[in-house]
């Protein structure tokens, strides 16, 4: 055989990769905890939980979501492809605005859930936990449209907290003064803002591309220097998106398509987003076998609880009259904003639709290596369990 | 004759099965013999040294499909068995590129991504479905296939559980997993994959030991067949035994030794005794006769029944049938024994991805024309294989610095066309010295200081493998893996359930359900049906999930 | 143009045989059905063309399947005339030493013992009952498995399996395992473990995989074998050709007042609220109807109905269907009548079997695989005016000859110079055993499975639409989720040869498609 001599190809690096902030964040970073995030380094906690949860909710708090999937989805049939995609009417989704959307499988159960931006008639983009390069390309298939994956060219920042509005203000953003919840503007060249977030406070996320965001990061920190602004974790965002009452994928729902055992798919319906479904826009992925399932045939039903005793009820099994295994909790939290002990539990139907009443919490608690079990009373709860009108206030507050 | 020539129970053949077997005949208080025609065990599981300080797994390399609920109740770690799981694999090109397997997931996912964006959520959706097919087909591996045609409550039992756990699927994936089972793993492929590199890497565990092409209905179930397996519950990961496959056989062997067994080597058996119907024993090719009222053979059904049993004392029917299973030969084996690691200049330095099986096939229609050149009787001018250097992770395989390579190679004919005439005897060193330099040939696009660092080869054609290791045609399975062949098809209909058709006789090798590899289960399976027979069901674990 | 008269009930596209046959069967119900054909001729498949003042048939040359219920409800040869000739399969041999069978028996040509004759007809038998149960089958939708196995509804669907299973079990233990053992399996193995490899096995071998994209070493094809045993399996030749066929069907709807549009081009299917409401043609002419019953493939089907309508699992399923074509149609028109040594001008009438040895059709079908045409190919001929003199101008012989393997994915494209060459291979085939053929062709037809397409719409020019691989029939034909006719938007049916039971000239799933609309109800009581 004749030896030639080739450029062996530049190999893909292993492991986890640093995200375009990773070397501000690598810089704060106290505690040394890091998680991996769609392959990506990310921070569960910089200095400590307690401080980063607190930062969210009384000062500004920057949190590195550039792991997150973003597609750019443009063509004359983006909004025909779009809204046979995902279960709302993006028809009704206005130039500027974004979206809250979820997809779901042709047996109605979910995909993913994520935000849709509308950047024009023809223009949009989706965000969101899973990749969904693959199924946007067979949700594309006879359609003129174009899917890009921008996942690795966009960063974004999640600036959130009661002084956000402060910091941009100082940091030469006053445009975004009058967007109200759920409106975006590419404020400068190249820097969109979306008047977003995960978790129930006022809020925005900035989307920058690569190679400019350190410089975007550098503008906001030194902005946010009176406004108590401090750069945060995962686990901090956590406590705040189980108090707002956000569904997380992977844990408070397996998306369908990673779920080995298919029956854990959970629909729209059955994780309380039934408001969510439009059966009235025409035809939509799953809307045949949602139609079908109607209200009578809900297999199971997300609900917020509250949990009795200060013992955080994460993993615990519920049960009606203390005897019958009817679910468990997802997301369970000590919430330190309401003093309570919140949870988001999966309950079997009838329990939590007709049967909410008499239903206990099998918690565990580790008390100096010692475990310890403790059935504990819950409560159904109806609405989030944070709620502040600050978030939604058009101007802004200054904090 | 004397007390010592009699036994409880005889097991003709100290491959994986057979020892399975006899551990469990023993384990129920049989006095029980396993003869053994070569001078060592282990069948097709063995290791054996032919070069001073090399060990080479010279027939089957790697494990995985070893049943667990086997190994854990027989101790076998406690026998010096250890399975280490392996890193990746890769499949390089001619003009100097690869597709690296990474075992990390996110770098698996840049990986594909650097050959196509649009094939990295494919891969996902492909893993989820064969994971899920796994699970499906698992618990029937330790279980009778049940005879369709039986009224018999146990059949009527074990049916049962199969429509159960197909309903368990609903309708949507009952009809994926028809389509499944049914299609070939080129389609299969093709309905997820755009990249040829990708689909040719992955296709070869669908052809891996078949008289079938990367486009033959059924060979996704292939596929399955080697993905179902596990490495401490990572359902289709692959490892090495340490010290080489033999490490499970000798495993075996001593947990039957210590359970009371005897092992005769040298002991090929001649005839199956049998008298009125009634098996009673074996005549050994060296003379000596030793009987039991219970004789299994770990040899494959058409050498069991079309050598070794007088057709006299068989059904013509039966024998009929025995004549119709497909035994072929498609894979040819290269042991070599390395001065170093050869350089894979288009790797990066260190690359663990090494550690795992290494290919040079880059698409379906190449994989697919290697085994138009088999159906010749020709083999594969530009052949599949699967190579590992297992001396990277087992420093007990090679001596320090050197190293030992294994090569499984797809397709070589058993019988061999030479000048329009087809027959194992083509089988020269000439012949063989031209398979081992097309394949060498090939190797070169990896490492092209493949013959540099050759000290030693042995290249084990079917024809090879048929006389030393005694499997028909020298084929891996012990039978085709086809519809034709599986489950209650397998080997015989009606003969399914590893009895045969004379009284107190068994076979208990790969040729019966759930078929090869090296699994154990068929063995496992056997010995409860024999012990079921004679009362004694309760003696050894149902495995029933 | 009157409001009533762009009302139906149903609206069947295309006139293929299907499509006729759903339009009459609903229109038996008491429905106004439209059929709306895309070309200017009925029949699709099955239809005559003109060949130097000839009447050869253009595509389908034989009846070998039809099935027997939708022969007796079109009444076929009885309320609407069809009559046809029995021939017998000549298998021929390159030796002349050639092959003949009819009814399992197999004999020499010259009349002597062939020496698997016995083992033939067993095999031969043992097929055609086999066949013969799965046969019944294809007289209703296939189990849809709705609820999964144990599902009530399932149960009852699955008495077509049960009534399977009891005449499994009626043929007794053995033969229901050698059932459950060759279902599956492949033709190769089969054939030659039974009779010695050479014409016979060859004949076998090539009614296994004829338009299949198939070699008889596929596992598969013993289905696709008995698939074709499935009414028996005799060749039947129509008298008048083979339009005489689409006029039979013609003339059944027809007869029960099916109108029938030819040449109408069809812009899209208009959909409201998951309901279909008629077409929309090209010309801006609506036509409304409550169901529509589309006879194009799937795929074809989706595109006029929306692939935003759709579920997008369904579009995936739909976008991998197999349907690769692998035989081309070439008709010639011949200035003498053909010879073949060894054969009798009666024998020469028979059906001709170019395929000398199962092997020789394995070997024919690997260049196929990647985009070739066979070297060596596999013929299916037939000589229709030696049977019926009246479809040539008088001295002229027609020859229709079934080639295989030619694909549809030919590397370069089907140009005329493929054609050509095809024609040419074609020839030096033949000439093997009918020397100096080429010499008497005044002129010839080909039509490659891209012509076929062009010609029918079916998808790939597959003569079965979808590929009848054992992945894609029964349950998940054309594809999971979608082999009960019903096809995703209300009111919107599969009824052509993608559907179940398959394809071949047999009007099953026309009529159980119209069959499954009426029980569905959406046409109302």
């Amino acid at each position: 055989m004749k030896r030639t001599t080739k450029t062996p190809p530049k190999p893909v690096p292993l492991g986890l990769i640093e995200t375009p902030f990773y070397a501000r964040l690598n810089a704060l970073s106290r505690a040394k905890s890091w998680v991996g995030w769609a392959g990506y380094i990310s921070p569960v906690v910089l200095d400590t939980v307690e401080f980063e949860y607190f930062a969210i909710r009384n000062q500004a708090t920057l949190y590195d979501i550039s792991p997150m999937h973003k597609y750019r989805i443009a063509g004359p049939d983006a909004l025909a492809m779009l809204n046979r995609l995902v279960t709302r009417d993006i028809a009704k989704l206005r130039n500027g605005r974004v979206g809250y959307a979820m997809w779901c499988d042709e047996e109605g159960k979910l995909i993913d859930d994520g935000t849709v931006f509308r950047f024009g008639d023809t223009d949009f983009r989706l965000c969101c936990q899973e990749p969904m390069f693959g199924w946007l390309l067979d949700s594309a298939w006879g359609f003129d449209v174009d899917i890009q994956d921008e996942s690795d060219v966009i960063a974004a920042l999640s600036l959130q907290g009661p002084t956000s509005w402060s910091v941009l203000k100082d940091a030469g953003f006053a445009a975004v003064e009058s967007m109200k919840p759920f409106d975006w503007r590419e404020v400068e060249p190249d820097i969109w803002i979306s008047r977003t977030g995960f978790t129930g406070d006022l809020g925005y996320e900035l989307w920058v591309p690569a190679a400019k965001a350190l410089r975007l990061w550098d503008r906001l920190w030194d902005a946010g220097d009176h406004w108590g602004l401090r750069a945060i974790g995962f686990a901090a965002v956590d406590l705040c998106r189980i108090e707002a009452g956000f569904v997380a994928a992977g844990i408070d729902f397996q998306p369908v398509h990673k779920a080995v055992r298919l029956h854990r798919g959970r629909t729209p319906i059955e994780l309380g987003f039934g408001r969510m479904v439009d059966f009235d826009k025409g035809h939509f992925n799953g809307r045949r076998a949602l139609l079908k399932q109607g209200g009578k045939g809900q297999r199971h039903a997300l609900v917020r609880i509250d949990v009795a005793g200060f013992k955080p009820a994460d993993g615990a099994l519920i049960y009606h009259r203390k005897k019958k295994e009817v679910g468990f909790v997802t997301s369970g939290v000590w919430s330190p904003t309401t003093k309570r002990n919140i949870a988001l539990a999966e309950l079997n139907a009838p329990f939590g639709i007709e049967i909410t009443d008499d239903l206990w919490a099998e918690i565990y608690v580790n008390q100096e290596g010692k475990w310890d079990k403790r059935l504990v009373p819950v409560t159904l709860q109806t609405g989030p369990f944070f709620i502040n009108d600050r978030a939604r206030a058009t101007p802004p507050r200054a904090f | 004759m004397g007390q010592h020539d009699k036994y409880d129970a005889i097991v003709a053949g100290a491959g994986h099965n057979g020892l399975t077997t006899a551990c469990y005949l023993a384990k129920a208080g049989l006095k029980t013999l396993v003869v053994e025609k070569n001078d060592w065990i282990g069948g097709a599981t063995v290791s054996r040294s032919l070069i001073d300080g090399w060990t080479y797994s010279n027939c089957s390399y790697v494990c995985s499909l070893l049943r667990r609920e086997i190994v854990r109740d027989l101790e076998l770690p406690r026998f010096g068995l250890q399975v280490i799981p392996y890193e990746g694999g890769a499949s390089f090109t001619r003009d100097g590129n690869y597709f690296a397997y990474l075992s990390d997931h996110d770098a698996l996912r840049r990986e594909i991504a650097r050959h196509n964006p649009r094939d990295v959520d494919a891969y996902a959706r492909f893993s989820q479905t064969v994971i899920r097919q796994c699970r499906f087909i698992r618990p029937f591996l330790l279980r009778n296939a049940p005879d369709p045609t039986s009224m018999n409550p146990r059949d009527l039992s074990e049916l049962l559980f199969l429509i159960k756990r197909a309903h368990g699927l609903g309708a949507k994936e009952l009809g994926e997993t028809l389509r499944f089972w049914t299609m070939s793993i080129g389609d299969f492929l093709d309905e997820h994959f755009e990249t040829d590199l990708i689909k040719a890497h992955i296709a070869g565990s669908g052809i891996i030991g078949t008289g079938l092409g990367v486009y033959s209905p059924g060979t996704a179930y292939v596929l399955l067949h080697h993905y179902m397996g596990d490495v401490d519950g990572a359902i289709g990961a692959w490892g090495f035994a340490r010290g080489g496959m033999g490490a499970i056989s000798n495993a075996l062997g001593a947990a039957f030794e210590e359970a009371g067994g005897t092992i005769i080597k040298g002991a090929g058996v001649e005839r199956f005794i049998v008298k009125n119907g009634k098996v009673g024993g074996v005549t050994l090719e060296n003379g000596d006769v030793y009987r039991a009222p219970i004789v299994a053979s770990n040899m494959d059904v058409k050498r069991t029944f079309l050598k070794h049993v007088d057709r006299a004392d068989l059904p013509g029917d039966f024998t009929k049938a025995v004549e119709r299973f497909k035994i072929r030969g498609s894979s040819a084996k290269m042991n070599i024994a390395l001065d170093r690691l050869p350089e894979f200049p288009a790797a990066p330095k260190g690359a663990t991805f090494l550690r795992g099986d290494l290919h040079c096939s880059t698409s379906l229609n190449e994989l697919e024309r290697a085994y138009d050149d088999w159906k010749e009787g020709r083999w594969s001018s530009d052949p599949y294989f699967d190579m590992l250097i297992p001396s990277q992770i087992d420093p007990t395989m090679a001596p320090p610095g050197k190293h030992m390579m294994t090569v499984f190679v797809q397709y070589a004919p058993y019988d061999l066309a030479v000048d329009g005439v087809r027959s194992g005897q083509n089988w020269t060193d000439a012949t063989r010295k031209a398979l081992a330099d097309c394949v060498l040939d090939k190797i070169a696009v990896a490492c092209p200081d493949i013959r540099d660092r050759m000290v030693h080869a042995e290249v084990r054609t079917p024809w090879d493998i048929e006389q030393e290791v005694g499997l028909t045609e020298g084929n891996i399975f012990q039978g085709e893996l086809t519809f034709d062949q599986l489950l209650f098809n397998r080997p015989v209909p009606g003969y399914a359930q590893y009895d045969t058709p004379i009284d107190g006789m068994y076979i208990v090798g790969s040729s019966t359900h759930p078929g090869g590899g090296v699994m154990a289960a068929p063995g496992a399976n056997a010995a409860r049906e024999i012990l079921r027979k004679i009362g004694k069901g309760k003696s050894m674990p149902s495995f029933a999930a | 143009m009157a409001m009533s008269d762009n009302r139906y009930d149903a609206i069947v596209i295309g006139a293929g045989h299907n499509g006729l046959t759903a339009a009459a069967t609903l229109a038996a119900a008491g429905k106004s059905v439209c059929v709306l054909e895309r070309s200017d001729r009925i029949g699709g498949m099955s239809r005559s063309v003109d060949l130097g003042g000839a009447t050869a048939p253009e595509i389908a040359h034989l009846l070998y399947n039809l099935n027997p219920t939708v022969v007796r409800d079109l009444g076929l040869g009885t309320k609407v005339p069809l009559v046809t000739k029995i021939l017998p399969t000549v298998c021929l041999s390159p030796d002349r030493n050639h092959v003949l069978f009819a009814q399992g028996e197999a004999t020499f040509a010259n009349g002597a013992v062939h020496p698997d004759a016995a083992a033939f007809g067993l095999l031969h038998g043992r097929l055609t009952r086999f066949a013969a149960l799965l046969g019944q089958m294809a007289d209703g939708p296939p189990p849809a498995l709705a609820g999964g196995v144990l599902d009530a509804g399932t149960l009852k669907e699955m008495a077509a399996l049960g009534k399977l299973g009891w005449g499994l079990k009626r043929l007794g233990k053995t033969e229901m395992r050698e059932f459950l053992r060759v279902i599956l399996s492949n033709a190769y193995d089969l054939i030659l473990d039974e009779i010695s490899d050479g014409p016979l096995a060859g004949a076998l071998a090539a009614d296994a995989v004829r338009g299949a994209h198939a070699g008889p070493r596929s596992p598969g094809t013993v289905f696709s074998l008995m698939y074709r045993l499935g009414n028996g399996g005799e060749a039947h030749l129509p008298i008048g050709g083979m339009g005489a066929v689409a006029a039979a069907f013609e003339t059944a709807a027809r007869n029960r007042g099916v109108a029938i549009r030819t040449g109408v081009r069809i812009d899209h299917i208009i959909v409201a609220a998951d309901r279909v409401q008629g077409v929309l043609l090209e010309d801006g002419t609506t036509i409304h109807a409550d169901a529509i019953l589309s006879s194009a493939g799937p795929a074809q089907t989706m595109q006029i109905a929306g692939v935003a309508n759709f579920d997008i699992e369904a579009v995936r399923r739909v976008r991998n269907l197999r349907h690769k074509g692998t035989v081309a149609k070439i008709n010639l028109l011949l200035d003498a009548a053909p010879v073949f040594p060894g054969l009798t001008r009666e024998q020469t009438a028979g059906r001709l079997i170019v395929a000398p040895s199962a092997t020789y059709v394995e070997r024919a079908f690997n260049p196929a695989k990647y985009g070739e045409m066979s070297q060596d190919l596999v013929i299916e001929a037939v000589h229709p005016s030696l049977s019926d003199p009246s479809l040539t101008p008088p001295g002229l012989h027609l020859m229709s000859a079934v080639v295989s393997y030619a694909p549809f994915a030919l590397t370069g494209g089907w140009t005329d110079a493929a054609r050509a060459e095809l024609l040419a291979r074609t020839v030096r085939t033949l000439d093997i055993f009918a020397p100096g053929i080429g010499g008497s062709i005044r002129e010839s037809q080909v039509l490659s499975p891209a012509d076929i397409a062009d010609l029918t719409g079916a998808p790939g020019g597959h003569w079965h639409h979808v590929e009848m691989g054992i992945d894609q029939i029964l349950t998940v034909r054309p594809a999971n989720l979608i082999s009960r006719y019903a096809f995703g938007i209300g009111g919107l049916y599969l009824c052509g040869a993608s559907a179940h039971p398959g394809g071949d000239v047999m009007g099953a799933a026309g009529r159980n498609a119209a069959l499954q609309t009426l029980k569905d109800g959406v046409l109302g009581a």
